[in-house]
C-alpha cells in the first residue's frame, strides 16, 4: 500500500458480514451479489477512509486484512477483489472508485478509492479556504498538503461539514497529490480556482 | 308427583306443562346471566379503559409492559388488534375500531403500525441477502438501531410477531414460520418446501452444511441435496463458500448486520 497507515489509535471494526466465511465468495445468485458487493464497497471505503487511503492496489491490498480474515481463514481472492472494484467504478456502484491502470481489461489492478469523490474534496477544499479567510491568497500546493496550517482542518470546521467523523481524518492534509490535483481541478472549471506555476512548485489562488 | 308415571292421556298434559316451566326457568336464568355478565363486562371495559390511559406511557415505551398488557388481554379472549385495520380515530362512536384504539384513542394501535412500516423497511432492506426470510429476533435488533426516521424503537418479539400480524389484511405476504426453532419473518409470498425447511433447520443446529452432510444425516441422494441446495441458492436464502474443502452452505440470517 502506498499510503503510510494512520496514526490513530483507535482500531477499525469490522461489520459483521466480515465473520460471515462466505462473504469471501462472491455469491453466484445475481441478487445476493448485488447486496454482497454494496457490502464490500462499503467496508472497502470505511477502510479506507480510516486509514487515509487513497490509492488501493488490490495485489498488494489481498495480504492485509481488508480482504483477509486470519481468524476465519478466508480471502477474497484476486479475482473477486477485482470484481468488487470494477462494480465500485461503474454507476451502479455509485462511481465510488475509479482504475488508474486501466483495470480489468488492461490487467491492472490498483484504483482510487473515492470514500470522498474529487468533487466533494473540492467541496471541502472549499470550505476550509473560506472558513480560514485565505481567499484570493496564492499557496502552494505543497504546503496545502503537507503544511502545518492544514493539520487536522477536518477537526477545526465542523461546522459547515455536514457530517463530521469520528476519526478525524475527514482533513485533506496528507491527501494523495495527484488526487488534489484533479479536486483542485474541479474548482479551476467552476473557475474558482487557478493553478499556475510549473511542476513541483504549483500555486494556487482561490476567488 | 313426577315421580309417578301418569298413564294414558293426563300424561301428555303433564309433560307438556313440565317443559313450559323448564323451559321458562331456563330463560329467566339466561336473562339473570346475561345482565351480570353485561354488568361485569362493562364494569372490566372501564377498568382496562382505565388502565390502558392511566398506563398510556408506559404501554407505548415499556415493551416487557406492553407484552404483559397484550398477555392479559389475549388471556380474557380480547384480540387487541381485531378489527384494526379500521382506523381507530375515523372509525369514531360505533365503528370498529380496535381495542387498542378504542381504549387509547389510537395512540397504541398507531404504535403498532407504525412498527409494522419498520418492519417492512427492514425485510425490503434485506431481502436481497437474506431471500425475505428473516429471523424475527434479527429484525428487533434492526428496528431497535432505527436507522429511519424518528430513531430506534424499543420493541420486543412479541411487538414485532403483533405487528406482523397486523398486515394481514394487506394481504401483503408477510407471514411468521418457524424454520427450527426459530421464527423468522417471511416477507415474500412463497412456501418453503419440506426439504428446505429441513435444510435450512441443520444450518439452524449445524452452521452450515454440505451436500455430503445432508446426505450422511438425511439419508438423502446426491441429486436431492443438490437439488435443495441449488434452490435454496436461487432464492437467495443461503449464501456459499467457495474456500473450504467442499461447498459449504451458510444462512445469511447469522451475518446479521444490514449497512445499507
Amino acid at each position: 500500500m502506498d499510503s503510510l497507515q494512520s496514526l490513530t489509535a483507535e482500531s477499525f471494526t469490522y461489520p459483521q458480514s466480515y465473520s460471515f466465511p462466505p462473504f469471501f465468495t462472491l455469491q453466484p445468485n445475481l441478487q445476493t451479489r448485488l447486496s454482497q458487493l454494496r457490502k464490500w464497497s462499503r467496508l472497502i471505503q470505511r477502510y479506507c477512509r480510516h486509514y487515509h487511503i487513497f490509492k488501493l492496489s488490490l495485489v498488494s491490498a489481498l495480504d492485509t486484512s481488508l480482504f483477509k480474515n486470519a481468524e476465519l481463514r478466508k480471502r477474497l481472492s484476486l479475482n473477486d477483489a477485482l470484481q468488487v472494484v470494477d462494480w465500485m467504478t461503474r454507476d451502479e456502484g455509485g462511481r465510488r472508485a475509479e482504475w488508474i491502470d486501466g483495470g480489468l481489461d488492461a490487467k491492472g489492478g490498483t484504483a482510487w478509492v473515492y470514500w470522498k469523490r474529487p468533487e466533494e474534496w473540492a467541496e471541502v477544499i472549499v470550505g476550509w479556504v473560506e472558513e480560514t479567510g485565505q481567499k484570493s491568497t496564492v499557496l502552494t500546493l505543497y504546503e496545502l498538503i503537507n503544511g502545518e496550517m492544514t493539520v487536522g482542518q477536518g477537526t477545526v470546521s465542523r461546522d459547515w461539514r455536514p457530517k463530521s467523523n469520528a476519526h478525524g481524518t475527514l482533513d485533506f492534509h496528507g491527501m494523495d497529490p495527484d488526487l488534489f490535483q484533479r479536486s483542485l481541478a474541479v474548482l479551476v472549471k467552476r473557475s474558482k480556482a487557478q493553478v499556475f506555476g510549473s511542476e513541483d512548485q504549483q500555486g494556487v489562488k482561490f476567488f | 308427583m313426577s315421580a309417578r308415571r301418569g298413564v294414558g292421556l293426563s300424561a301428555f298434559q303433564n309433560r307438556s306443562s313440565l317443559s313450559t316451566s323448564y323451559a321458562t326457568h331456563g330463560a329467566s336464568l339466561r336473562t339473570a346471566h346475561l345482565s351480570s355478565l353485561q354488568t361485569q363486562l362493562s364494569v372490566f371495559q372501564s377498568l382496562l379503559h382505565n388502565f390502558a390511559l392511566q398506563h398510556a406511557d408506559t404501554i407505548k415505551s415499556n415493551p416487557s409492559f406492553r407484552a404483559e398488557f397484550a398477555r392479559m388481554c389475549n388471556a380474557i379472549g380480547v384480540d387487541p388488534l381485531a378489527g384494526s385495520n379500521v382506523k381507530g380515530k375515523g372509525a369514531g362512536k360505533g365503528g370498529i375500531g380496535s381495542l387498542w384504539a378504542k381504549v387509547l384513542g389510537g395512540d397504541v394501535n398507531d404504535f403498532y403500525f407504525e412498527l409494522a412500516v419498520r418492519v417492512v423497511e427492514v425485510c425490503r432492506g434485506s431481502k436481497g441477502e437474506n431471500g425475505g426470510l428473516l429471523g424475527v429476533k434479527e429484525c428487533k435488533e434492526q428496528v431497535k438501531k432505527g436507522k429511519g426516521i424518528g430513531g430506534g424503537m424499543d420493541v420486543s418479539d412479541d411487538d414485532i410477531l403483533r405487528a406482523v400480524k397486523s398486515l394481514n389484511p394487506l394481504g401483503s405476504g408477510f407471514s411468521i414460520v418457524n424454520v427450527g426453532s426459530k421464527q423468522m419473518i417471511r416477507s415474500i409470498p412463497k412456501e418453503l418446501n419440506t426439504d428446505q425447511s429441513r435444510v435450512l433447520e441443520a444450518i439452524q443446529v449445524l452452521g452450515y452444511v454440505t451436500a455430503s452432510m445432508l446426505e450422511a444425516n438425511l439419508g438423502w441422494e446426491h441429486a436431492r441435496a443438490e437439488t435443495v441446495i441449488d434452490d435454496l441458492l436461487a432464492d437467495s436464502l443461503v449464501w456459499v463458500d467457495l474456500q473450504a474443502p467442499e461447498k459449504e452452505y451458510w444462512s445469511p440470517t447469522f451475518m446479521n448486520d444490514f449497512e445499507d
